[in-house]
């Protein structure tokens, strides 16, 4: 078996023992990430770049009473440590107090998470080329262009304090994701997995699915307007992905939030419909994250939504000592619990409706109704009396996720997904494809 | 050692309602402890002096690059570049009245890019030591090789002149990194506390941002460049929330990241203005709706510089207009070029844009490119056509035989030592009318209108047809004249035919720079940074849309 890639454990302790002995700060915290990534990417049915790098990175604060500043650095020799180390107290005696500024942490009670996969970490560059030949190969074969991505990382983490922290944890993941297009432009497909473990990826799927997307969405003229779509389990995890930023109890209770009422917040409160459960958990199988947050609080299983009704708000340690209530860290990675419906079920349900592959360019229009913008893309189709009728344009959608949650109607089992725009290894997404009544296509996108 | 040309183009900054604000060009040490006021940060401000940095780039670090060349050319490569890359980076934030963030980054590295028929291959360690580098140099080789074996290639680098020993400084009067972070904080803390002032506004985020990059860049052509790229971003967001807590409204992207020192901050009088940007943020809770449909837009440059980024500077990429990025950040409606070039009408016969990265306080401004290649002006839409491209040395042969152009245009750029370079976007700029109409004079064009201020949310489609671009402030126009505030709109339209209903364009006297530090951009993903000039422009019959 491989060596696995990163910083042993024993090297995370010495590196950061050995900065919090050069440490002179009243307190000091030692965060490192340490580890390797390699790619390739394919465009116009050719390998454009492959590559690697390792690189380790420390990250020390420094604290005096409670003026903080940190330095990161990728120079680990002696000597760099030590200017590191001397530059961040430089900067901390010149940052004026931080008010809310709390105590290094002492040791906690983490439990620890196995997220590092050795068929991931031992990813060799032939193999990443075999699983890119495949789907050129299709492509050709169907007279398409295939532009790939292929985004592999492996390595450690570890955070400790001079107060007596120590945590670790090593990870592995990849994404995989293939656009195929027609030479003229006119069709696009695209299909993607992402995993913590590459025997999941299963590379000939992917070919298959995106080679079939592209050859059957060539498009035809639908209006705009408010129809009931079904989104793919893709479409839904890149939706979910901003979903994440919105349980912040602070932003809540400052007014500034969906879980916002006059005077507090909506915790406790049924504000979905009774299907949607969401949670995180850093130890879910094949979405496993660190167990731990940048300062060292342990991160655990948190259910954010339970049945509709909002269960939890994350709190920072300031926060929560504001609030008279436990810090509660963010999620770290998010799961939909899915229900027992198929696609094919929810298109045969379906008398008019729109069926969505993914999206593009998602921004933020309103916090206080979690309403987003974006695009479709690679796949958008008419769906009437129960079946798929004909490829049609792609649209922007302006939607609240909040009234989406509202209108839920279908659900389907719960899969990883490929949520990033920009396919890198990202926060773990587990999501069901859903159908949706009222969702907002507002206008149409001519590109393909 | 030459040195690029620098375009009298700096010119004065429009960050409030008509009132321009004179960037001042040389503010000393002095000048900005004056403007700070004595006492803001007690006698610390004084003391205080900065964390000094390690230095320069010598002769070692220019043995290893050299050396690198020479083992990727024996091992077989047909053209090779490496690249040392020291990057630093500074964030200093605050939230209200207290600190939240002082955090510095230092990376260094080196990289191999080797050519090998028609394949790349790269390369980075962080190791700059001779064994590391040598062994660095024979991956970039291999993996070039490997990559080439599975769909075997030519590929021809356009010409280039070989610069043995150049170097380029960004422009400035202050470095960045020698102002002390209390004196940053300080600035910073004074501008909050004036925005807090005023009535309803509860929070305020700010924060500086500085950037330096030392670059060495050395060719197998035999180029040699040594450069320090400056950049800097200050930002601030204020948010007015109503007394009963029922609305809430923010005003952010009220100043500009510049390719320049620390005096182009100082020149911004974050203190000064911060009152004026916080009465927006409260204004624009009992702002009114708007009625939507079709209205006349005049676009500011605070907002007008991100949609030509999106919509002119996006698809007037050629690795994307070939399919290159299609995968991730998409393809391009200006394809395919031989039928697109000198071809498709994107304007009015007035409307000229620039690719460039020579302006002064552009983010993309530079002496020389990744592959050694000296800073460009050139026409992208020339009399309202589209002319020509954004290129590299490999891209700029590709489409020679449209152009006439036998040169790159110098846009090859990879953000860290980690990082091959590809092309990435120049400054992108749209050029003052002839006449010199200010600010006031394209409003007074305007019967029924809209005027917008600051970017807001941006989205656009993966060929950069359909924009949906928000903004910071709205006002009404009636018959030449901002009348009331208005919140919570977007326009919309279809790139063609928006930039085709340019219809007045202001004069230098309106025009400037507005960038962004986060271009992104390739798989992995990189991030680049870049600016874009524009004087205020009206458009004509534009869809407006309510976002409430």
């Amino acid at each position: 078996m491989a060596e696995a890639r990163g910083l042993n454990d024993n090297d995370l302790r010495s590196i950061s023992e050995r900065i919090l002995q050069l440490s002179e700060a009243d307190q000091c915290r030692v965060s490192i990430q340490s580890g390797w990534r390699g790619y390739t990417r394919v465009a116009t049915n050719r390998i454009t770049s492959a590559g690697g790098a390792e690189n380790t990175e420390v990250t020390i604060t420094s604290v005096f009473g409670n003026r903080v500043a940190s330095t990161i650095s990728n120079r680990l020799e002696d000597d760099a440590l030590l200017q590191a180390v001397r530059r961040s107290e430089d900067l901390a005696r010149l940052a004026p107090p931080n008010p809310e500024y709390l105590a290094e942490l002492g040791p906690q009670n983490i439990v620890p998470v196995s997220g590092y996969y050795d068929s991931t970490g031992a990813l060799a560059p032939g193999t990443r080329a075999e699983a890119a030949a495949i789907a050129i190969r299709q492509a050709e074969v169907a007279n398409q262009i295939a532009a790939s991505y292929m985004d592999v990382r492996a390595g450690s983490e570890s955070v400790a304090t001079s107060s007596g922290l120590f945590a670790s944890h090593a990870s592995t993941g990849v994404a995989y994701t293939l656009t195929c297009r027609s030479p003229d432009g006119l069709q696009s497909g695209w299909a993607g997995d992402e995993a913590n473990d590459w025997t999941r990826i299963e590379s000939q799927r992917i070919a298959n699915d995106a080679v079939r997307k592209c050859r059957s969405w060539r498009k035809s003229d639908l209006d705009p307007g408010q129809y009931t779509v079904i989104l793919e389990p893709t479409a839904v995890g890149m939706l979910m992905l901003r979903m994440l930023n919105s349980f912040d109890q602070r932003a809540a209770d400052e007014g500034r939030s969906f879980f916002s009422r006059p005077g507090g917040n909506r915790l406790g409160e049924r504000l979905f419909d009774d299907r949607v459960t969401l949670f995180s958990d850093p130890a879910y199988a094949d979405a496993e994250t660190a167990p731990f947050t940048a300062d060292g609080q342990p991160v655990e299983r948190q259910i954010w939504l339970n049945a509709g009704r909002l269960n939890n708000l994350s709190r920072s340690r300031y926060w929560a000592s504001q609030t008279g209530q436990p810090a509660l860290p963010r999620p770290t990675n998010l799961i939909m619990q899915g229900g027992n419906d198929t696609l094919a079920e929810m298109i045969a349900s379906t008398r008019r409706g729109v069926l969505l592959s993914r999206f593009w360019y998602i921004r933020g229009l309103n916090p206080r109704t979690i309403a987003y913008t974006g695009l479709s893309r690679d796949g958008t189709y008419l769906i009437e009396n129960g079946r798929i009728s004909r490829p049609v344009n792609n649209f922007r959608f302006n939607q609240s996720l909040a009234s989406m949650l509202q209108n839920v109607e279908m659900l389907g089992p719960s899969v990883r997904v490929a949520a990033s725009e920009n396919s890198s290894v990202g926060t773990p997404i587990v999501v069901p494809a859903m159908k949706v009544g009222r969702f907002n296509l507002s206008s149409v996108s001519d590109a393909i | 050692m030459r040195i690029p040309p620098i375009p009298n183009n700096h010119r004065a900054s429009v960050t409030d309602c008509g009132t321009p604000i004179h960037l001042a060009s040389e503010v000393s040490r002095r000048d900005f402890m004056r403007m700070l006021g004595a006492g803001t940060a007690g006698g610390a401000l004084l003391g205080a002096a900065a964390p000094v940095l390690p230095q320069n780039f010598g002769d070692l670090e220019k043995a290893l690059l050299l050396n690198a060349i020479d083992v990727a050319m024996a091992s077989g490569a047909d053209y090779a570049d490496a690249r040392i890359i020291h990057t630093r980076f500074e964030a200093v934030g605050t939230r209200e009245y207290t600190i939240t963030q002082v955090q510095n980054t230092d990376s260094l590295g080196i990289n191999v890019r080797a050519l090998v028929g028609g394949s790349w291959g790269f390369s980075a360690t962080p190791n700059l030591n001779a064994d590391a580098v040598a062994v660095t140099a024979r991956e970039a080789v291999a993996i070039a090789r490997a990559n080439d074996q599975v769909a075997p290639g030519s590929l021809s680098l356009a010409e280039v002149d070989v610069y043995p020993d150049a170097s380029w400084t960004t422009p400035h009067s202050i470095d960045p990194f020698t102002v002390s972070v209390d004196d940053k904080a300080a600035l910073l803390l004074r501008a909050n506390e004036e925005a807090l002032r005023v009535r309803n506004v509860s929070y305020v985020t700010s924060s500086i941002l500085s950037v330096k990059e030392q670059r060495l860049v050395a060719t197998s052509d035999g180029s040699f460049v040594d450069q320090t790229l400056l950049r800097i971003n200050p930002s601030m967001t204020i948010t007015a929330i109503s007394a009963d807590g029922r609305e809430f409204q923010t005003r952010g992207s009220v100043v500009e990241p510049a390719g320049r020192g620390f005096e182009y901050v100082l020149g911004l009088d974050l203190v000064g203005n911060a009152p004026i940007w916080a009465d927006e943020a409260a204004q624009k809770q009992f702002a009114a709706r708007v009625d939507p449909g079709v209205w006349d837009l005049v676009l500011h440059p605070s907002n007008l510089w991100l949609t030509i980024h999106e919509s002119i500077g996006h698809p007037t990429e050629l690795d994307r207009a070939l399919g290159f990025e299609a995968n991730y950040a998409g393809t391009s409606f200006l394809h395919p070029p031989e039928s697109v070039l000198g071809r498709t009408r994107l304007g009015p016969e007035f409307m000229q844009f620039n690719g460039n990265r020579n302006e002064f306080g552009g983010c993309a401004t530079t002496g020389w490119d990744d592959e050694a290649v000296p800073a460009d002006s050139w026409p992208i839409i020339a009399d309202g056509v589209f002319v020509d491209y954004q290129t590299t040395r490999e891209q700029a042969a590709m489409i020679a035989p449209y152009t006439g152009n036998t040169r790159s245009h110098g846009c090859s750029y990879g953000q860290n030592w980690q990082s091959m370079p590809f092309q990435r976007m120049p400054n992108v700029s749209l050029l003052p009318g002839e006449e010199d109409l200010s600010d006031d004079d394209v409003i007074a064009a305007t019967d029924r209108g809209i005027y917008v201020e600051g970017r807001g949310s941006y989205s656009i489609d993966q060929q950069r047809y359909n924009m949906q671009f928000a903004g910071q402030v709205f006002w009404e126009i009636r018959n030449g004249r901002k009348t009331r505030m208005l919140k919570e709109l977007a326009y919309v339209g279809r790139t063609p035919e928006f930039w085709n209903s340019l219809s007045v364009i202001g004069g230098d006297s309106s025009y400037f720079l507005g960038a962004s530090f986060g271009d992104a951009k390739g798989q992995p993903i990189q991030v680049n940074a870049v600016s874009h000039g524009c004087p205020t422009s009206l458009f004509r019959r534009v869809q407006i849309i309510n976002t409430a």
